[in-house]
């Protein structure tokens, strides 16, 4: 290959995700010219708020080389506690919230508590616990709908200068990960964890308590965005936020998050997240058959992970030639 | 002078087994001492009892005349003992300063102060004399280059005590001449250190007083100036060794049965051609990164080339590791524990795995288990493996020596015509070495060819009939056996290093 | 010239569960049986047979034959898929789309040999007009159709399976997306292919294969046999047939061949196994083929039985119910610990588990509670025998 079209392919695996997007936007808005409007383009990140808020605190996982099944089960569980004890108590929505964090906490813990002090392997412990978390939310609610009060509703739509509520706390819990993870020694450790977990260990990095803090974010961010996507729609279904495991888990890598741990940041999992949206919302906007949308999805998925593949392969082979600086045979 | 660390009795076992006993020693403040011992002797429990990875079952410490009990790598690292490990401690998606800092960054209104730790960073890489920015991600370093970080990773939290455990093995000379400079200046510096290698020569220069361990204790101590080499010799070992390598019993044939012509690859060979004949055993020197053991890779189909023909027994091999080993082509890897063996697997499989296709009996194509463990066991024989019941045992539970024969007799079961050994006595103790050596010896002398490549030039000038010098992925050229000249040899590896 | 420290006699003992061996005798007499037990091959067995113990007197039902045989029948499809997820998890893997290739092939084998199609419901749908009319599947009334739509099937999984294991060996994507990516994708084919109707009126040797005897014992007069199906008790039957041959043919390939061998390694050691001349690509892809014509095999299973294809079939709590039942036997995710025998008993007790909690009256979610648990008491339980095992050897 000639050193411009080399550079040229090594820029477009790097920037991936960024590329997809873009023709994700160019396509959908050659189809059809409304989807390029403010309004719908707010409307998308309006919507990955959802997945978006989940993503971060995949993210914080999919660093240390773990995995979260269980998001899908805590954005039900936790917002359905805050709804009772709102409902019991009276509390105010911003209580109601303030619950949903600490049932996230404990959720949280649960996974923390397997995965980090019995040393179970994240994927099973977080298994089992997606059809614990869902069967106890089901058992308290009978197996019905769950209706929230106004208060709720008028707090899902409200929005603050202008701004929808939704996406404001999206930009707040972007604006936090990120700030963990890129300036505090914490996400620097999750980071050297990522990398390599037993070096992690003999640099005298508590890791077990790492990795602890690492579940209990992620289930705080699945209820989180389980409450805020609740508020929007006010009422809770019974299998609200089931598979949605999946769709957290591909925003994450799709933002270039790696399930081989180390690499990944806040960013990308916003990036992700509001790609996943536009490409759901283009479809509908197009008309394509409902039940093509996810294989759309898909396909988009696994470009993206495919381009991860490559990026990763041509770096290792960038590296092979600086270990042996021999000149162009 | 005082004491810096006393080490009062100190033992610590293994369900039952002593890993250590009994072990008192004195570490002098401002010293260097000299750790040698086999693989197994005791010297990483040793270590990790020091570095608070493992708790003593039995005696104390003292560190500056007061009792230490760590419990923690981090203890270690709060009392001011830092390690520099044999494989690296750094994480390759951060930074340089970041990885110094990782354990605690300093801290500016809770947030980490970039400023403070890339210039903290700075000033003890220039102590270092290392010439890289402290935001470079570790990933892009050389492995000298990470050598220093992590001893710039020990300095920032001012380590009295620096323990170097086989530093040396993944550096070039140049960068161990290098790291030998800074070694003196921290002792400049006034600091204490404990140097653990198997290179007898470099303890010997850089040490003041040397210990050594063998089976858990210490058997040996004293001033570096009443310790010649056979001395260490004999106490790691326990006894004289009659010479370092066995007599050759063979002599090379002269049909050739590897031919490789003209091997080129950008940025990895180039026209490369190396010739090994029936019962001849090829060196092939060079230093690290000189391209041998990519060469080894390529003759093995293992990795890519562009251009060159490969011809065992004259016939030219195709492409991929598949057809090599069926045209009788055998590779012992240089990274055991990774690419040589499967380490939780018993050593009947491991032994078996390279020629187990040949063990399907029609019509179902099952395995023929008797055939198989009959054979198995042979080759564990043939080899000398000392193991108990090998269809049970696995094989990580061998010493490093009967691990690595393993490897070699895995492919025993093809009977191959031509062996490519890369590295075939790393990590293996002395007496173990000695052991290969006869193996390696017995191989050619069957009439089989031999591509052996080494980075202790010893070694191949104690077994080798031919050496050939690598450097930059060139062949730079050759001597036989009546011609062998250290002095000769290094200069050439060492051609053109410095462009 | 041994500097090992005196050679440990604990290192002698097997690594792998002993499995042709009686316990041996131990000092610490007690513990060491226990430990001995704990490491058996037999152990999920007979952990399911000391469960059945416990629960016989509270639930009378339990041991009646009817229940036996349900227990049965719901073993046979389970074992079939478990069997190839087996095989993935080996060589260190994993397989998420399973559910979707049950889904794809059951609606394509009903498309296949469907007696009718109704067009009211079907007529929307993709394959309306090229698999399946009025008149039926494309296949239907030809000789041989049976053979041909299980031939069809276990094509288009090995088609989805060959997808699976090209991006996981060629192209180095990591499974877990890979087969998350061909779960959402082929899912949603399945449901976009019959615009998510189900496909019923299969002919009815299709349908014996997923629930009809080949020996059965009769209890009660003769005569009622024809409507009282509750006195009918199957003791040989089609899907156990099918489910067993499976699960043996696979076992042998496992344990027995030099394949068997290869895919062991890779799951232990992939390096070292590409060094050892071992066609590590080759035999990646084949794995998954293997896991998707598995799965191919249960769709058989499960849509015989419900008599319809059906494009939602192996959703929810499927994967679960498939990796859960592996696990529990006691492979490891990690590669290279596998055994078929494992998974018989794991899904046996999976099984077990559900028909047991059916029966105290528990509802889905609960049984989805206890599932969840009893996941976690086996992992659990899966870190104490490998630190039991470890410590054994040294």
């Amino acid at each position: 290959m000639k050193p411009s079209t080399d550079r040229a392919f090594d820029f477009a695996v790097r920037n991936a995700t960024y590329l997809i997007f873009a023709c994700v936007l160019l396509y959908f808005g050659l189809q059809s010219p409304g989807f390029l409007m403010p309004e719908s383009l707010a409307n998308i990140v309006k919507q990955a708020s959802f997945i978006g808020i989940a993503a971060l605190g995949m993210t914080f996982v999919l660093l240390t080389r773990g995995i979260d099944l269980s998001v899908g089960s805590v954005m039900f569980l936790a917002p359905l506690i805050a709804g009772f004890a709102m409902r019991e108590y009276g509390l105010p929505v911003w209580l109601g919230f303030v619950v949903a964090v600490l049932a996230g906490v404990v959720l949280g813990g649960i996974n923390a508590l397997f995965v980090a002090w019995l040393r179970v392997i994240p994927f099973i412990v977080t298994l089992a616990s997606l059809f614990l978390f869902r069967g106890f939310g089901t058992w308290l609610t009978s197996s019905t709908q769950f209706d929230f009060s106004e208060d709720m509703r008028s707090f899902g739509l409200s929005s603050v200068v202008g701004i929808p509520t939704p996406i404001v706390i999206f930009a707040i819990v972007a604006l936090i990960a990120h700030i963990i993870l890129a300036h505090t020694t914490f996400g620097r450790q999750i980071y050297a964890f990522g990398n390599d977990p037993e070096a992690a260990r003999k640099s005298g990095i508590n890791t077990q308590w790492l990795q602890a803090r690492v579940y209990v974010i992620c289930s705080v961010c699945a209820a989180i965005s389980g409450f805020v996507l609740i508020a929007q729609i006010g009422r809770l279904d019974v299998a609200f936020g089931e598979g949605r495991e999946f769709d957290v888990i591909a925003a994450a890598v799709l933002g270039g998050a790696s399930l081989m741990g180390g690499v990944g940041s806040a960013f990308g999992a916003v990036v992700g997240a509001t790609l996943i949206q536009t490409v759901k919302l283009g479809l509908v906007f197009t008309g394509v058959n409902l039940y093509l949308q996810p294989i759309m999805q898909g396909i988009i998925i696994f470009l993206a992970v495919f381009a991860d593949g490559l990026r990763e392969k041509r770096l290792l082979s960038r590296l092979k030639r600086t270990i042996r600086p021999l000149e162009n045979a | 002078m005082s004491d810096l660390l006393t080490l009062r009795h100190l033992g610590k076992s293994w369900f039952g087994v002593p890993a250590v006993s009994d072990l008192s020693l004195g570490v002098r403040q401002g010293s260097l001492l000299g750790l040698i011992g086999q693989n197994g002797a005791g010297k990483s429990t040793l270590m990790n009892m020091i570095g608070g990875i493992v708790a003593p079952s039995a005696g104390d410490m003292l560190w500056r005349d007061k009792p230490y009990r760590p419990q923690s790598a981090a203890d270690a690292s709060a009392a001011g003992i830092a390690f520099i490990h044999q494989e690296l401690n750094l994480f390759t998606n951060l930074s340089v300063a970041e990885n110094m800092y990782i354990d605690g960054f300093p801290r500016r209104m809770g947030l980490i102060d970039w400023r403070a730790i890339n210039e903290r960073a700075r000033s003890i890489l220039d102590r270092l004399s290392l010439d890289v920015d402290p935001a470079t991600e570790v990933g892009h370093l050389s492995p000298g280059e990470r050598q220093l970080v992590e001893i710039a990773k020990a300095l920032h939290n001012e380590a009295s005590l620096l323990i170097f455990d086989e530093p040396t093995t993944s550096l070039t000379p140049r960068e161990t001449e290098r790291l030998f400079e800074t070694i003196a200046t921290l002792r400049a510096e006034g600091r204490t250190i404990i140097y653990i290698s198997h290179i007898l020569g470099d303890v010997k220069r850089l040490a003041d007083d040397i210990a050594v361990l063998r089976d858990g204790q210490l058997v040996d101590q004293g001033p570096e100036a009443d310790f010649p080499i056979p001395r260490m010799i004999r106490s790691m070992i326990g006894r004289d060794l009659g010479g370092l390598f066995p007599q050759r019993t063979g002599q090379p044939g002269d049909t050739a049965v590897l031919k490789a012509r003209g091997l080129t690859h950008p940025g990895v060979l180039k026209d490369v051609s190396i010739t090994v004949r029936d019962g001849e055993i090829v060196g092939l020197f060079g230093l690290m990164g000189s391209g041998r053991s990519e060469l080894a890779r390529i003759l093995f189909g293992l990795d890519p080339c562009d251009q060159g023909t490969v011809l065992l027994n004259d016939a030219e091999l195709a492409a991929g590791a598949r057809a090599r080993i069926a045209a009788g082509m055998a590779f012992v890897t240089e990274n055991r524990r990774e690419e040589g063996l499967m380490m939780d697997a018993t050593i009947a499989d491991n032994l078996a795995l390279v020629a187990i296709s040949e063990f399907g009996r029609p019509p179902l194509f099952l395995i023929d288990r008797d055939r198989l463990l009959e054979r198995t066991e042979a080759a564990r024989q043939d080899m000398s493996i000392k193991a108990g019941d090998i269809s049970r045992q696995p094989v990580k539970a061998l010493s490093g020596g009967n691990q690595q024969k393993v490897v070699i007799g895995k492919w025993q079961l093809e009977h191959p015509r031509l062996f490519i050994l890369d590295e075939p006595t790393r990590g293996v103790d002395v007496g173990a070495k000695y052991e290969i050596y006869t193996l390696v010896d017995r191989l050619a002398a069957g009439g089989g060819g031999i591509l052996m490549i080494s980075s202790e030039l010893e070694e191949l000038m104690g077994v080798a009939d031919r050496i050939v010098v690598m450097n930059r992925g060139e062949i730079m050229g050759e001597f036989p056996r009546g011609d062998f000249d250290q002095e000769r040899i290094l200069a050439m590896s060492f051609r053109e290093q410095a462009a | 010239m041994n500097t090992m420290p005196a050679r440990d006699p604990a290192a002698e003992v097997a690594v792998s569960r002993p499995s042709d061996e009686p316990p041996r005798p131990n000092p610490r007499k007690l513990v060491g049986r226990l430990a001995d037990l704990v490491l058996s091959d037999y152990f999920v067995l007979y952990m399911s047979l000391a469960y059945v113990a416990v629960l016989a007197p509270f639930l009378p039902t339990l041991l009646l034959p009817a229940n036996i045989v349900n227990v049965m029948s719901n073993m046979w499809p389970l074992l079939a898929v478990a069997v190839g997820q087996t095989f993935v998890l080996a060589i260190a893997g994993i397989d998420l789309s399973q559910g979707s290739v049950v889904a794809m092939t059951s609606v394509i084998g009903a498309a296949l040999i469907a007696t009718v199609a109704n067009p009211v419901v079907l007529s929307n749908a993709p394959i309306w007009g090229v698999l399946i009319a009025e008149d039926g599947g494309l296949l239907n009334g030809m000789t041989g159709s049976l053979l041909a739509a299980i031939l069809v099937m276990i094509m288009v999984a090995m088609l989805i399976g060959l997808l699976n294991g090209a991006a996981v060996a060629m192209l180095n994507m990591p499974a877990f997306m890979v087969t998350l990516v061909s779960m959402i994708t082929f899912s949603a084919l399945a449901i976009y292919l019959t615009q998510s109707e189900n496909i019923a009126r299969l002919p009815a040797e299709y349908v014996r294969l997923g629930k009809g005897d080949i020996v059965s014992v009769y209890f009660g007069a003769k005569e009622e046999s024809q409507i009282a199906r509750r006195t009918i008790y199957s003791f040989i039957s089609y899907p156990m047939v099918i489910a067993v041959s499976l699960a043996i043919a696979m076992h042998l390939l496992l344990n027995r061949t030099v394949f068997g061998r290869y895919v062991l390694a890779i799951g232990i050691n992939r390096k070292a196994a590409e060094i050892s001349g071992v066609p590590v690509r080759r035999i990646i892809v084949t794995v998954y083929m293997l896991s998707a014509a598995c799965a191919a095999i249960g769709a058989l299973l499960y849509s015989a039985r419900l008599e319809a294809g059906r494009p939602t079939l192996g959703e929810g709590t499927f994967l679960l119910d498939v990796i859960g039942a592996v696990v529990i036997g006691g492979t490891s995710l990690f590669g290279g610990k596998a055994k078929i025998l494992w998974t018989f008993f794991g899904v046996l007790f999976f099984v077990l588990l559900s028909n047991t909690l059916n029966l105290m009256n528990l509802s889905s979610f609960q049984v989805d509670m206890v599932k969840g648990a009893v996941i976690l008491g086996a992992a659990l339980l899966d870190v104490f025998r490998t630190r039991l095992m470890r410590e054994r050897s040294g």
